[in-house]
């Protein structure tokens, strides 16, 4: 596209006027500059670069246009400040994506016909450790100068870069021009010169006062060439990007075989100087990588790396909490407990030679910008990306690890620097595909490939773009590493799935009860492939475990098979893909091993055990409980010591995602897949309560709560008074009220403002006479979700604890509490919610009939400007909502 | 729900019923109270290793009929109150249905909620090691009710009969049928009360095969009332409903497929294309036969007037007020009261301890023909009695019920 591009400007472009240099001779050597170029000056000393740089600086301020030096690297200025130069700073340090974007919209708000001047482009390999993001820089950039009619001078040092990258750099720009010296003369060399030639342009030209004359002569030439290049075919170059220089030096030094290099001062500054280049620079991420990566976990990384570049949270995430496993022996020794784990990298910079590769690196620029994506823009973009090819030494890296899985099931995992980094709550938002890995050779590469640029394109998919620009996160360096593993799991039948899989958390916030210890921690488990308990599944449940009481489950009798899980993720072997089954019909020989272990049988009205083997015509009865699971094996007490050994030792708490199996002696092996920091709604931390707060500014108090944390400058209360709610004589009008509440919710004032929603019961009940029925994203905008549990019309409505809509609030980081007007502890301020003047229909004109049940305070209005506040602490369970300063 | 409390509620209809009776008022003494109450603490080990103290009862509110029997209760809620007036309402129902048992009832607060099954267990064998002395085959015989399970049953039965050292299958109801259980229980409930509804259409020349039924409330009972009614006797199910709503269709509700819906939705109201209606109105639909198999209180004398059904057989507890109850009767509407219309789950647990004092297990047919036999009964005893004495079916009931225990007292010289 690139070319076609030139070639259609090619007739136009090159009639305009020509440009000049502020170098008569350079003018006259390469016929002058034409409105686009951009000019790459391979320099030995910045400054023969600083002296060419300052010639067209001041002819450009001559001209009378806009010129600009843009500033990034170490090394001295190129040029001087002066009257009518613009130097903009920009610092590279955030990463590649963060700088391209930077540079892209300095050139696009400057408009055409700019000149510009950038520092020397090799100081970038420093920070960004290779040479193939320098490359990606240039090819986004240069296109950009062309397309708008500037002229750019960028420098690079000779011979200190791979030549796939200049050669890259060299393909891209239109002209390329080595200076170096040679026995104290200066030459200049253009070596390339897109649109025009002339009989003695590409000849080497001596530079001198007398003026600048070519080297026509063979045996001078051939002297001062030899002398500039000493390795003019190698494709071999030597390169200083760190990427490669520290992997060799800390490679020579483990060769030299000295039992304690891990200690000496240079070996440790390599070792984190590569942790750095390989999974970020998250200081207290680091802290952790550098204490407990060895240099051998560190070279064993690289060496499975596919490209170049970072390995993504999720990778980092899981390797990190292995290695913390592994290295302590305590009451578990985990090296008897932990699966061996072979996974592949898919290193980050693959991602953006891909986009530039493809001419979606523009694209991707607007979309993250905009912070919004529509879904059919998606699947148009999508598309693109299918269409999109790898270089062919990615696809060769790529063939060497599907020949070392053989036939194996993969996944291939999305492991962005952002998700899963420490203290980012952004798990979940790409993409992560299965690859059942059947057929030839052929069809597996192409189905890899596919599901590949499907985790790249879902970068730009509208939850995870418009998450990124609602949490600041857009101009933040996002590329996308993959995490290519193994699916752990067996065959059976032709399925293949792991017996067990989950998630486990070290926090519990699922407390239904004040039995469960909820610093003991929590476990989704599954039957089958771990999606179903990564992914929320609308009308399927999983296995929720309290580590501290792992009995225990909010229901009895018959409700034990209603929530339990009825359908289970398997890859299906024959015809290469994804499936969901019913576990029923998963298991309908019932010669699945351990079948006991997972599963029990429900007859009148409560579960038994299957004894032996379960017999054919009850597997209808089956429900998926995992009592002998819980009961007989250490499944439960293993993961609880990984999940407090994980937590002390990150300093957080921490979720993680697994798949588990035991055999039939009970011996437990777990395969962990992914480990990282928890978020957790609020704080777990004390919060001191405010002291003397008057009656008459306290809205309610709660003793009952879950979740800790201040919510500061709550504008708006939604208050569904719980008396009429229950007076509504009819049903339509009370399932309407959900879609009101949704409404409101979704209103860019509330959006702007600061909302809590106050209801009767339990909100999102399927049951619209024990609260209100909304859908998560009807109540997704609210910082606190209170439910009034209120005896009304002769019943208590059963708050929220134990229902899986209180798991999506526990996610989204909604704070919950239940309040008990009835209780005089409560203070709850009756004369502020039924006084308070009601804005529904200012804020929603059309819902003049829902004003008697549907409550919107404006806290301001009736506060004298003042805002509601919220104070709770998870270690007393008290919380206080009232009026007041934030 | 009413706030009042329910045993008084219980010795209000035992005074009313002495008043028709015009019982002696050392008899109506005797009654108003339980024989024998018993408080127990049961200490059980948690799980954590702590220890619980659980407070237990059990009530035997009359055996002057025979042993008594009734439910064991695991709610957080539970009062002595509570207990006191189930066993006494126990004692009324199974003199009703003519069984040779006494009422009893037993709960203990906990919440099995939030109990492992192994703490469950812990507590279900201490409240028999706590009550042994005072149960047992031909004492007291519990079963399982509110959070109680067939488990349950058998750990309780299990612990008894390492107690005393033998095999007593007896002491208990309500067990897993593969042990000692007896086949039938799943419907006995609903299926008890068809056969009342039965002889209440032979009574009042209905012909069911045209019959509309209305079905309030779908869960066990609700649910396999609607499927009773169609595969028993054809009726046209033309309306059911739960918390959530009514559907209705003037033809006839596929009650398979309600089913379906209610357990894939977990409501009857989002079966698809069914004519959705309110709570309220499947209580005053045009509909030959009226089945509250819901709540209390229900039907009231608000919405009692427009009651337009010709039966209504209560296979819930307490679904009419006793001011509807009146209209009703005035307004000429049939009435099958609760504890006759629902008396066939003890019917069927009477059953299961005839069948282990046999050392032997009935097919489902026999079950069936006999539940038949003893509701039949039942209902023209109570039409009878409601004949003799110009009362209505629920007044009947109680009146005959009472009548029963007190001829049993005298005979054994008690009053």
């Amino acid at each position: 596209m690139q070319l076609v591009l030139r070639l259609n400007l090619k007739d136009e472009e090159v009639k305009t006027e020509k440009i000049n240099s502020g170098i008569a001779d350079l003018d006259e050597l390469i016929q002058g500059f034409i409105p686009g170029d951009n000019i790459v000056w391979q320099v030995d000393d910045l400054k023969d670069y600083s002296y060419f740089a300052q010639s067209f600086t001041d002819q450009a301020i001559l001209d009378g246009g806009d010129c600009v030096y843009l500033r990034f690297a170490s090394h001295p200025q190129i040029i001087k400040a002066r009257p009518g130069l613009t130097i903009i700073e920009i610092d590279p340090a955030p990463g590649f994506d963060f700088f391209s974007g930077k540079v892209h919209s300095i050139i696009e708000e400057r408009g055409r016909d700019v000149r510009y001047i950038f520092d020397n482009l090799s100081d970038l390999v420093t920070k960004w450790a290779t040479d193939e993001l320098l490359a990606n820089f240039f090819r986004v950039i240069c296109p950009y100068v062309l397309e708008l009619g500037s002229i750019a001078y960028f420098a690079l040092t000779r011979g200190q870069h791979a030549h796939t990258a200049v050669a890259r750099i060299r393909d891209t720009t239109q002209i390329l021009i080595d200076i170096y010296h040679v026995e104290n003369a200066m030459y200049i060399h253009p070596l390339k010169v897109w649109g025009r030639y002339s009989s003695q342009m590409f000849l080497p030209h001596l530079i001198s006062e007398a003026g600048w004359s070519p080297l026509f002569r063979s045996g001078e030439a051939a002297t001062v060439a030899s002398t500039a290049h000493k390795h003019p075919l190698s494709l071999d170059t030597s390169s200083i990007a760190p990427w490669e220089s520290v992997y060799a030096k800390l490679i020579q030094y483990r060769q030299a075989g000295e039992n304690l290099i891990e200690y000496t001062p240079e070996v440790v500054s390599l070792k984190h100087e590569l942790i750095r280049m390989m999974i970020g620079g998250h200081p207290a991420f680091n802290k952790l990588t550098d204490e407990y990566f060895t240099v051998d976990d560190i070279i064993g990384i690289r060496d499975r790396l596919i490209g170049s570049g970072r390995i993504g949270g999720k990778a980092a995430g899981m390797l990190l909490a292995r290695r913390m496993l592994l290295g302590e022996n305590g009451e578990i020794d985990f090296s008897e407990v932990l699966e061996a784990h072979d996974s592949f990298y898919i290193g980050s910079d693959v991602f953006f030679t891909f986009l530039v590769n493809n001419n979606l690196f523009q694209p991707r620029l607007q979309i993250t910008k905009d912070g919004r994506i529509s879904r059919e823009q998606f699947k148009e973009i999508e598309q693109q990306f299918l269409n999109g090819e790898f270089p062919p030494e990615i696809i060769e890296q790529f063939r060497d690890m599907l020949d070392y899985f053989g036939q194996a099931p993969i996944i291939v995992r999305s492991s962005s620097l952002l998700e899963d980094s420490f203290g980012n709550a952004f798990a979940g938002k790409y993409r992560s595909e299965f690859c059942a890995n059947q057929g030839s050779p052929e069809d597996r590469m192409e189905a890899f490939l596919r599901i590949v640029k499907l985790v790249y394109a879902s970068a730009l998919n509208p939850d995870a773009i418009s998450y990124r620009y609602k949490q600041g996160l857009s101009e933040s360096d996002e590329q996308m590493a993959i995490l290519v593993q193994r699916v752990s799991g067996m065959p059976y039948k032709n399925y293949f799935f792991p017996s067990l899989a989950g998630v486990a958390f070290s926090r519990n916030l699922y407390v239904w009860t004040s039995r469960i210890d909820p610093q003991k921690g929590m476990i989704r488990l599954v039957f089958g492939l771990g999606t179903r308990a990564v992914n929320r599944v609308g009308g399927d449940y999983t296995r929720m475990l309290a580590i501290s009481h792992p009995q225990l489950r909010p229901e009895v009798g018959v409700k034990i098979a209603k929530y339990s899980q009825h359908n289970a993720d398997v890859l299906d072997l024959q015809s290469n893909e994804f499936l969901t089954l019913p576990v029923v019909e998963t298991l309908a020989d019932c010669d699945y091993p351990n079948m006991h272990l997972i599963a029990s049988l429900m007859s009148e009205g409560y579960t038994r055990d299957i004894i032996g083997i379960c017999p054919r015509e009850s597997v209808k009865d089956l429900v998926l409980t995992f009592d002998n699971l819980i009961s007989r094996t250490s499944l439960i007490r293993v993961m609880g010591e990984m999940l407090n050994r994980l937590e002390k030792k990150y300093g957080y708490p921490i979720d993680m995602e697994f798949t588990a199996y035991v055999n039939s002696k009970g011996d437990v092996r777990i395969n962990l897949l992914q480990c990282r920091s928890l978020p957790l709604p609020g704080t777990i931390g004390p919060v001191k309560l405010p002291d003397g707060i008057s009656r008459e500014l306290t809205l309610f108090r709660s003793s009952r709560f879950i979740s800790g944390g201040i919510v500061q400058n709550i504008r708006y209360i939604l208050y569904i008074d719980p008396s009429r709610y229950a007076q509504i004589p009819s049903m339509e009008i009370k399932k309407s009220l959900g879609r009101v509440v949704g409404r409101i919710n979704n209103h860019p004032s509330i959006i702007e403002g600061k909302i809590i929603m106050m209801g009767p019961g339990r909100w999102g009940s399927n049951n619209i006479d024990l609260g209100i029925n909304v859908g998560y994203s009807d109540i997704d905008n609210t910082s606190v979700l209170v439910e009034i549990a209120r005896e009304e019309m002769g019943h208590i409505p059963e708050v929220s604890y134990g229902t899986h809509f209180f798991q999506d609030l526990v996610e989204a980081q909604i704070m919950y509490l239940p309040v008990y007007p009835n209780d005089s502890e409560t203070q709850f301020n009756n004369d502020f919610f039924a006084n308070s003047s009601n804005i529904l229909t200012d804020i929603l004109p059309d819902t003049a009939s829902f004003r008697d049940v549907v409550h919107l305070i404006d806290v301001t209005l009736s506060a004298n400007g003042l805002y509601a506040q919220i104070a709770a602490d998870p270690l007393t369970r008290k919380a206080i909502c009232f009026i007041g300063w934030g | 729900m009413t706030n009042q409390n329910p045993f008084e509620v219980a010795q209000k209809q035992l005074d009313d019923c002495a008043q028709i009776l015009k019982l002696d008022s050392s008899t109506h003494a005797i009654l108003r109270v339980p024989m024998r109450e018993f408080h127990v603490s049961l200490p059980v080990r948690m799980d954590d290793n702590s220890i619980k103290v659980f407070q237990g009862f059990r009530v035997q509110y009359n055996d002057s009929r025979g042993p008594t029997k009734g439910g064991i209760r695991f709610h957080p809620d539970e009062t002595i109150d509570t207990v006191r007036a189930l066993a006494a309402w126990m004692t009324w129902k199974c003199a009703l249905l003519n069984l040779p048992l006494g009422g009893g009832k037993g709960g203990v607060i906990c919440n099995p909620k939030e109990m492992s099954l192994g703490e469950l267990e812990r507590l279900s064998r201490e409240y028999i090691r706590a009550l042994n002395p005072f149960i047992g085959p031909d004492k007291d015989i519990p079963a399982p009710d509110v959070y109680t399970t067939p488990q349950i049953m058998i750990w309780m039965m299990d612990e008894y009969s390492k107690i005393y050292a033998k095999n007593q299958f007896g002491v208990i109801t309500g067990k897993p049928i593969g042990l000692g259980g007896s086949t039938g229980r799943a419907d006995a409930t609903a299926r008890g009360g068809m056969y009342a509804i039965h002889e209440a259409a032979k009574v009042l020349g209905i012909d069911l095969s045209k019959a509309t039924v209305a079905v309030q409330g779908f869960g066990n009972a609700g649910s396999n009332a609607a499927r009773l009614c169609k595969e028993l006797f054809g009726c046209k199910v033309v309306a059911v409903s739960d918390s959530q709503g009514a559907i209705c269709d003037d033809e006839c509700l596929d009650v398979e497929a309600v089913c379906e819906c209610k357990l894939d939705t977990c409501s009857v109201v989002n079966l698809p294309n069914a004519k959705c209606i309110s709570n309220e109105e499947i209580l005053e639909l045009e509909v030959d036969i009226l089945i509250p198999a819901a709540l209390e209180n229900v039907v009231t004398e608000k919405n009692a007037p427009n009651v337009k059904a010709k039966i209504v057989a209560e296979l819930a507890n307490g679904p009419t007020t006793p001011e509807a109850d009146a209209i009703l009767y005035k307004n000429g509407v049939h009435v099958i009261p609760d504890f006759l219309c629902n008396a066939g789950g003890v019917t069927v647990s009477y059953f299961e301890m005839v069948q282990n004092s046999y050392m032997y297990s009935w097919d489902e047919q026999q079950v069936y023909t006999s539940l038949e036999k003893k509701m039949v009964e039942a209902y023209h005893s109570v039409l009878n009695t409601s004949k003799e004495y110009n009362l209505n079916m629920r007044q009947a009931a109680y009146v005959l019920a009472v009548k029963r225990v007190v001829e049993a007292m005298k005979l054994r010289g008690w009053v």
